[in-house]
């Protein structure tokens, strides 16, 4: 079943008196309990189109679809990721996943039992008054996945939500994202994760789509069939021809341009 | 060019408004005392940034000239600098006419060099690591490194220095033409319109006269921005590897110039930076280094009181400045110092709520902002001590009672020094709030009231802290001079109203009497250094994980 649907999206930059185009003509669906990986070089305008679709940004032509009803503004069912974590730094971890449901209005017992819960689940047990200047990278996007869970969402965006992290933090970061993601019990259905790592997105996604750069179009799509969980494949064949089969897109997007 | 027709007219009309004949012969002299003012700020200029340049730098690169200055400069420019003005000036009046203008000058200088000092350190110092190194990579060092290196890096901001420092004289302008030396009035020989001013005002008592000066000059500073600070401005920030500087800054407004601020005001690269650059600043000082400027400060108290008398001060002479008025006061001295601390307090808490209020409204909503920035770019032009007599004038025909007038004059001018430091830092530190935090911002629904108490007041308070510093270390400037009003005839003492500030007004000016000039000095430093210490540094530490790494 289709959640969301990318339709035609188109964006443009201006640049003193210059028009630049950054997204020409961009459409693709997300299905339920779908990782979709968005690679491409840098600057072909992926972050945009993360942005466009969380509702942050608006397009100049074409819309965003969520179950059928036009996305014009941010909604808690579509929650993100920040590649720098967006935490601020004068709340404690609680008080930095209580704040999105204050806003909403949810009760104070409520939040900050939802807050506890999903501090659980990203293992961080015992930081509950820790400020973002004491955690580490790895547990200040821990906690940024916490917040965005707490909110129950059925889209997670996750913009580079790994690149600032070092390789190892960023593998036992991806098991858990994934963990999450496949518990049936907790948010979200599906996940577009936006990434310039070939590999990460082959190891993450049941579907890769290439973009080429400026402007940014969508060149190809590579559907992944590797078994999950798929740390027992990487070392095999079937892992490096997808990747490779994303790496050709990748350089046949570049040629066009 | 239309801007110089209008000053001519402008010039023309002051000069041939209808005044008492001695007043309009003073104002004949208008065009060669407008060119006499504006060549002193220049003079005074080209000396500040020659010095604040090479001993920027040197204070940037070498260790020993770092612990040595730095603390030093700090501490000068931290005790109101209108305090120490009567010394000097004691000394250079036994060199005639000359040294009249000189002490102008010097006074002048001590309001303008600090900026570009500070800009110039905390310039050197950012230049980034990697340029560093691959400049040595290169065997670029000694004047080559200077020049191809150092020089071209600070330039942004020597530039922007410089600005301020510009508008930091007109500021101080009034003060220093208008010299009162035991007593008496000593007017510079050429001149001056601070001079005019005053004499308008003070002796005149003509309103009309000293409003049509007051507009003229601030003409005359907001056209020099406009004409020649922006396009150098934008000269000096192209093919430096550091073009952000002043970007906020001249976001601020169209004329886009900070004014009388100090030091790192110049908006130096970026707002966080800055920031660190003072808190830095502020926390680095090892306990030598402040043994080392407090050696040096003492040092320099004995050589004024030298040069004053002529010899060592003995412990007599000490008394007989203790003895002499106005040292009866000294005994209300506590009450003194809480009246001014009040003063200061009112003004401050206006300052801080008016600053937050509209700086936040400036920096988020863009219609809004069409209407703020053009007032604050006239406003910043304002040479504001030169609008205490006319203020003072006027109040006082409202109200008939020369005290209630002197004191509501005394807390406005407070208010109209400090809140340009409140409203810039809060404007630039709302604007320098990362893209991923406003993003999520939204994405999370923050809006109105939960969006500023929530996001934006904890993220500027750093800044807030800052401005706060800069706004007392003005306010005391203002303060000296607030609390007294010179007498418009000979025969009658000045006016002023109680406090830690008049009462070194007249230790200075009314009675020259130095060593009670110096001990009254010492005190205002002590409550400067305390509070420093005490509150600012406290709050910025705490503050200090607010940061956001980018």
């Amino acid at each position: 079943m289709t959640i969301l649907v990318v339709e035609n999206v188109k964006k443009t930059f201006t640049n003193g008196k210059s028009e630049i185009l950054a997204l020409d003509n961009v459409s693709f669906s997300i299905g339920d309990n779908e990782v979709v990986c968005l690679v491409g070089p840098s600057g072909c305008g992926k972050s945009t189109l993360l942005r466009i679709i969380s509702g942050l940004e608006k397009a100049y032509s074409g819309r965003i679809l969520f179950h059928d009803q036009p996305v014009t503004h941010p909604i808690p069912q579509i929650s993100m990721v920040f590649q720098l974590f967006g935490l601020l730094p004068w709340k404690t971890a609680l008080e930095n996943i209580e704040l999105p449901m204050e806003v909403l209005g949810v009760k104070k017992e409520d939040r900050a039992r939802t807050a506890q819960e999903y501090l659980r689940r990203v293992q961080l047990e015992g930081f509950e008054n820790t400020y973002p200047h004491d955690l580490s990278g790895g547990m200040k996007q821990r906690v940024g996945l916490a917040r965005a869970l707490a909110l129950h969402p059925e889209i997670l965006l996750m913009d580079e939500p790994f690149s600032s992290l070092d390789e190892l933090t960023a593998k036992t970061l991806r098991e858990l994202f994934l963990y999450i993601w496949r518990d049936p019990s907790a948010p979200p259905n599906s996940m577009i994760m936006v990434s310039h790592n070939v590999e990460e997105a082959v190891y993450m996604a049941d579907r890769v789509l290439v973009m080429s750069s400026r402007p940014g179009k969508l060149v190809g799509e590579v559907k992944i069939d590797i078994p999950r969980p798929r740390q027992e494949h990487v070392r095999e064949p079937i892992y490096f021809e997808h990747v490779d089969k994303v790496i050709e897109m990748l350089e046949k997007g570049k040629k066009q341009t | 060019m239309g801007g110089l027709a209008v000053l001519c007219v402008m010039g023309w009309s002051i000069m041939t408004m209808s005044l008492n004949p001695e007043a309009a012969a003073e104002a004949a002299n208008l065009p060669f005392y407008t060119f006499s003012t504006i060549s002193r700020i220049v003079i005074t200029l080209v000396i500040s940034v020659v010095w604040g340049v090479f001993f920027g730098i040197l204070a940037a690169t070498n260790k020993v000239a770092s612990m040595v200055l730095t603390p030093f400069i700090d501490l000068l420019q931290s005790i109101p600098i209108l305090g120490y003005f009567p010394m000097v000036i004691g000394f250079l009046f036994l060199l005639g006419p000359w040294g009249i203008e000189l002490s102008v000058i010097i006074l002048l200088f001590t309001s303008m060099a600090w900026a570009i000092f500070f800009g110039v350190l905390g310039a050197v110092k950012s230049i980034p690591t990697n340029v560093v190194e691959s400049a040595q990579s290169f065997g670029l060092s000694g004047w080559r490194y200077i020049r191809h290196i150092v020089l071209p890096a600070i330039a942004p901001t020597v530039v922007a220095g410089a600005n301020l420092a510009w508008c930091d004289g007109w500021f101080f302008m009034i003060a220093a033409e208008y010299i009162q030396y035991q007593g008496k009035v000593v007017p510079p020989p050429s001149g001056g319109l601070g001079y005019l001013l005053a004499r308008a005002s003070y002796f005149y008592g003509d309103m009309p006269f000293a409003i049509m000066l007051l507009v003229f000059i601030t003409f005359i500073v907001v056209y020099f921005n406009i004409l020649t600070w922006h396009k150098l401005m934008e000269r000096a920030s192209t093919g430096t590897f550091k073009p952000i500087i002043r970007m906020d800054l001249s976001g601020v407004g169209k004329i886009g110039v900070a004014r009388p601020v100090h030091w790192f005001h110049f908006g130096s690269i970026h707002w966080p930076k800055t920031f660190s650059i003072i808190s830095q600043s502020l926390r680095k000082y090892s306990r030598i280094e402040k043994v080392t400027a407090a050696i040096l400060a003492f040092v320099a108290v004995f050589i004024a009181l030298y040069l004053q008398s002529e010899h060592l001060p003995t412990l007599a002479m000490i008394q007989q400045g203790f003895s002499s008025p106005p040292a009866d006061e000294l005994s209300r001295l506590p009450s003194l110092i809480f009246l001014t601390m009040s003063r200061l307090t009112i003004a401050y808490i206006i300052s801080l709520v008016v600053a937050i209020g509209l700086g936040v409204l400036a920096a988020e909503h863009k219609r809004l902002s069409a209407i703020i920035y053009p007032i604050y770019d006239i406003g910043q032009g304002v040479p504001i001590l030169a609008l205490f007599p006319v203020m003072f004038l006027g109040l006082n025909k409202v109200f008939g009672t020369p005290e209630i007038a002197l004191e509501l004059t005394c807390i406005t001018m407070l208010v109209l020094d400090m809140i340009w430091y409140m409203f810039l830092n809060v404007v630039s530190a709302t604007k320098n709030i990362p893209t991923e935090i406003k993003e999520m911002a939204e994405l999370f629904g923050f809006k109105g009231f939960k969006r500023v108490t929530h996001i934006v007041i904890p993220f500027i308070l750093p800044s807030i802290v800052t401005g706060s510093i800069l706004s007392w270390g003005t306010g005391w400037n203002t303060i000296i001079f607030a609390e007294y009003m010179p007498s418009t005839d000979p025969s009658i003492p000045p006016l002023s109203i109680p406090g830690i500030g008049s009462l070194l007004d007249k230790a200075g000016y009314q009675y020259g009497n130095t060593v009670l000039l110096v001990f009254i000095l010492g005190i205002i430093a002590t409550i400067v250094l305390f509070m420093e210490g005490f509150i600012w540094r406290r709050l910025l530490r705490k503050f200090e994980k607010y940061h956001i790494e980018i």
